[in-house]
């Protein structure tokens, strides 16, 4: 990660609560949502949900368009915030099949420094490659530098990561679900350091991706809501790109969200250590 | 599970080589309401029928349904044993079980992180559907596509069951699974769709499409909380008409599904009408219970994103939910992962949600949801233990008026639990 933030006025030193961006100076967020109804589990439309919600509170207008396989490829430059999520092995493939006629804009919209939350297979599919431990590999839109290959274990624990966006550190929570092996290559530095989970690969201690305003992580929940930290980063560095100047967001009553935070995290917590909790053994038919 | 230990074959021992046929009744939403129908249906034809009500699903629940049931020669006095069976529990009993009749009501998605992905649950159910010997029947829901292209090599009977209403009653919302085709994964088109991803399906590209029904609601009618009203077409022809006390374009699923098990096991629906008439809703599903004060206290059991979804629309067709005690909790069967809540179309009620009492162990989650579709917090109370809970929501409700409980397996159980403690209703299992 060499490229500069894109949070054109962020301040070397932190100021006390700045007076908010008034609404009316705000233009409206244009959100991209890839293939929400192939990439579709584990509930991260919540994800957009969450920044839709969050902007009208703010009175900040939203405009979200969602694109479908085969869909006319939009100019994904032109949006604010992309989010490609969560989806089941059959669905990946499907996208998988779709992502070529989509890389091209994909990465003009990343190098342009366009906010994106790919989650799950979502973070697998802006990579390189899927190598699946069977069958054929599924090539990626090589937006991100990773590759993943399928691994043996299945991840499924409450997991927490330390997250260091423009010099604010905070810890994010949700529930990882994916027997995926993940590699970053020098292009890409994690999304934040594992605190309690397995992260992408359960060794060494990285969770998700980031280049750019690329935040790419494994962690459902789904992530933004009960992390209101970072969906508020994520807006607010898709509108202070988008104005050409720092932003500074209304503050909201979290209080519902800090506590379904703070629960993840205790149960995060109480997983430190361990690789993986639950198999689904009972799909297994038994030995006789 | 102590029978089990001392003979593992106990269930293979007592059920098998005495000609008493078993239905074993599986899927992830509605096997438990179809099991009663069914028995329901073969009471009514005089046939004495064992039957796990209590719906102990997993593999110790069976085996107990069987041990319970047989005399101490360890033979079933029985004409019929219906067993409902978690589609999970399916893979460890099916053999033992070998059932006369198997029966696949739908595939949700349900607990990802209980089941794991749904095509992996549709390989599983796969395998078992295509070891059913020839001479059993294998009875399954044709709108639903996966369930319909399980088991396609098989010789040996089938009996299909669906919707033949010629209006969508539903409409394909995030919560759906199966709406690409299950053999080639091309978009499915739909003729009508009637529950999540159930309808009248084909696919354009390979030419799979919804098999011929065998058993056809041709009707259906919600006439309230307490009244489902429909029209079954059978194998020749003829209909007949149900009224069944309980809410919901669901149980309409569940009556052909039951009704369609007992033409596959070749016996008459001759008393179907009756049968059902009286039959009460199973613990839990939209059932109202009356208190002492007048006031009344709907339960429905919601569990994953379309039994949520079919929920509010049952209770849609009242007005409701206005008065909400709405619980989740974490536990072994009803999971660690809570994500899904997010697939659960619960902006379409919250405008009616007056006020809402949030419980169980995973209040937090639920209370996040109900924000972020658009329910005021000011409206909302976090009551985590149970008990307190419903004395919370129950202030809420005035004289004469109606709460509403929405909750998950452990937190029904124990609402329901603390009701009959207040001498409100008893207990479930002995129902």
């Amino acid at each position: 990660m060499t490229s500069p933030s894109l949070d054109p006025g962020a301040p070397a030193v932190a100021r006390p609560d700045p007076a908010p961006t008034p609404a009316a100076d705000l233009p409206p967020i244009r959100i991209a949502h890839l293939w929400p109804s192939l990439l579709n589990v584990a509930g991260d439309g919540g994800n957009v949900t969450a920044v839709e919600a969050r902007s009208r509170w703010r009175g900040i207008v939203t405009e979200t368009v969602g694109y479908e396989a085969g869909d006319p490829v939009p100019d994904l430059t032109a949006f604010d915030i992309v989010f490609v999520q969560g989806g089941q092995d059959v669905e990946m493939a499907l996208v998988a099949a779709d992502l070529p006629r989509v890389a091209g804009t994909l990465r003009a919209a990343a190098d342009a420094g366009v906010v994106m939350l790919p989650v799950c297979a979502g973070l697998q599919l802006m990579g390189h490659a899927y190598v699946p431990s069977a069958g054929e590999a599924l090539e990626g839109a090589h937006v991100l530098d990773l590759e993943t290959h399928g691994g043996s274990q299945r991840f499924m624990q409450h997991a927490a990561v330390e997250v260091t966006i423009d010099g604010e550190t905070e810890t994010v929570v949700g529930f990882e679900n994916h027997s995926g092996v993940t590699e970053l290559g020098p292009g890409a530095v994690p999304f934040g350091r594992i605190v309690a989970g397995a992260g992408n690969n359960g060794l060494d201690g990285s969770e998700g991706a980031r280049r750019d305003n690329v935040f790419a992580t494994y962690l459902h929940g789904p992530v933004l809501p009960k992390n209101p930290w970072l969906a508020d980063v994520l807006v607010r560095i898709a509108l202070s790109r988008k104005v050409g100047q720092r932003v500074v967001l209304a503050p909201l009553d979290d209080a519902l969200e800090r506590r379904a935070h703070d629960v993840a995290l205790a149960k995060a917590m109480r997983n430190r250590g361990r690789r993986t909790a639950i198999t689904p053994a009972r799909l297994h038919r038994r030995a006789s | 599970m102590v029978a089990r230990r001392v003979d593992p074959d106990v269930l293979a021992t007592i059920v098998g080589g005495r000609g008493v046929p078993v239905v074993a009744i599986t899927g992830s939403n509605g096997k438990t309401t179809t099991a009663r129908f069914t028995a329901a249906l073969l009471r009514g034809e005089g046939v004495a029928v064992a039957h796990n009500s209590s719906g102990s699903n997993l593999v110790q629940g069976v085996t107990t349904l069987a041990v319970g049931f047989a005399d101490l020669r360890g033979g079933l006095p029985y004409g019929a044993l219906v067993a409902e069976v978690d589609e999970g529990a399916l893979l460890v009993v099916a053999d033992e079980l070998r059932p006369r009749a198997l029966v696949i009501v739908d595939l949700f998605r349900d607990q990802l992180d209980r089941f794991g992905e749904l095509h992996a649950l549709g390989e599983a159910l796969d395998t078992v559907a295509s070891g059913l010997p020839a001479d059993r029947a294998l009875v399954v829901n044709a709108d639903d596509p996966l369930v319909a292209s399980l088991a396609a090599g098989r010789a040996g009977r089938r009996v299909t069951f669906g919707f033949d209403v010629g209006v969508s009653l539903d409409r394909i919302t995030r919560a759906a699974d199966t709406i690409r085709c299950p053999r080639c994964r091309h978009a499915l088109a739909y003729r009508t769709v009637h529950l999540s991803h159930m309808g009248d399906w084909a696919c354009d590209a390979c030419g799979f499409a919804r098999p011929d029904l065998d058993v056809a609601v041709t009707a259906v009618e919600v006439t309230g909380l307490d009244e489902t009203r429909c029209t079954i077409r059978l194998p020749d022809e003829s209909t007949i008409d149900l009224a069944i006390p309980q809410a919901g374009i669901h149980v309409a699923y569940d009556a052909a599904a039951a009704v369609a098990t007992v033409i596959a096991l070749d016996m008459p629906v001759t008393h179907a009408a009756e049968a059902l008439a009286g039959i009460r809703p199973a613990f839990g599903r939209i059932e109202t219970i009356a208190l002492p004060d007048g006031r009344s206290v709907v339960l429905a059991f919601s569990k994953n994103p379309t039994s949520f979804n079919t929920t509010f629309r049952a209770l849609a067709s009242e007005g409701e939910p206005r008065h909400l005690l709405v619980a989740a909790s974490n536990t072994l069967v009803d999971g660690e992962d809570f994500a899904w809540l997010w697939d659960v179309d619960v902006e379409s009620v919250a405008p009616r949600i007056e006020d809402a009492v949030i419980s169980g162990t995973r209040a937090d989650e639920l209370a996040t949801r109900l924000k972020y579709a658009g329910v005021d917090p000011a409206r909302m109370t976090v009551v985590e233990d149970r008990p307190a809970a419903l004395d919370a929501a129950l202030a809420n409700v005035p004289p004469g008026d109606r709460l509403t409980v929405v909750a998950g397996y452990t937190p029904t159980i124990e609402i329901r639990e603390e009701m009959h403690r207040r001498g409100w209703t008893g207990r479930f299992w002995e129902q």
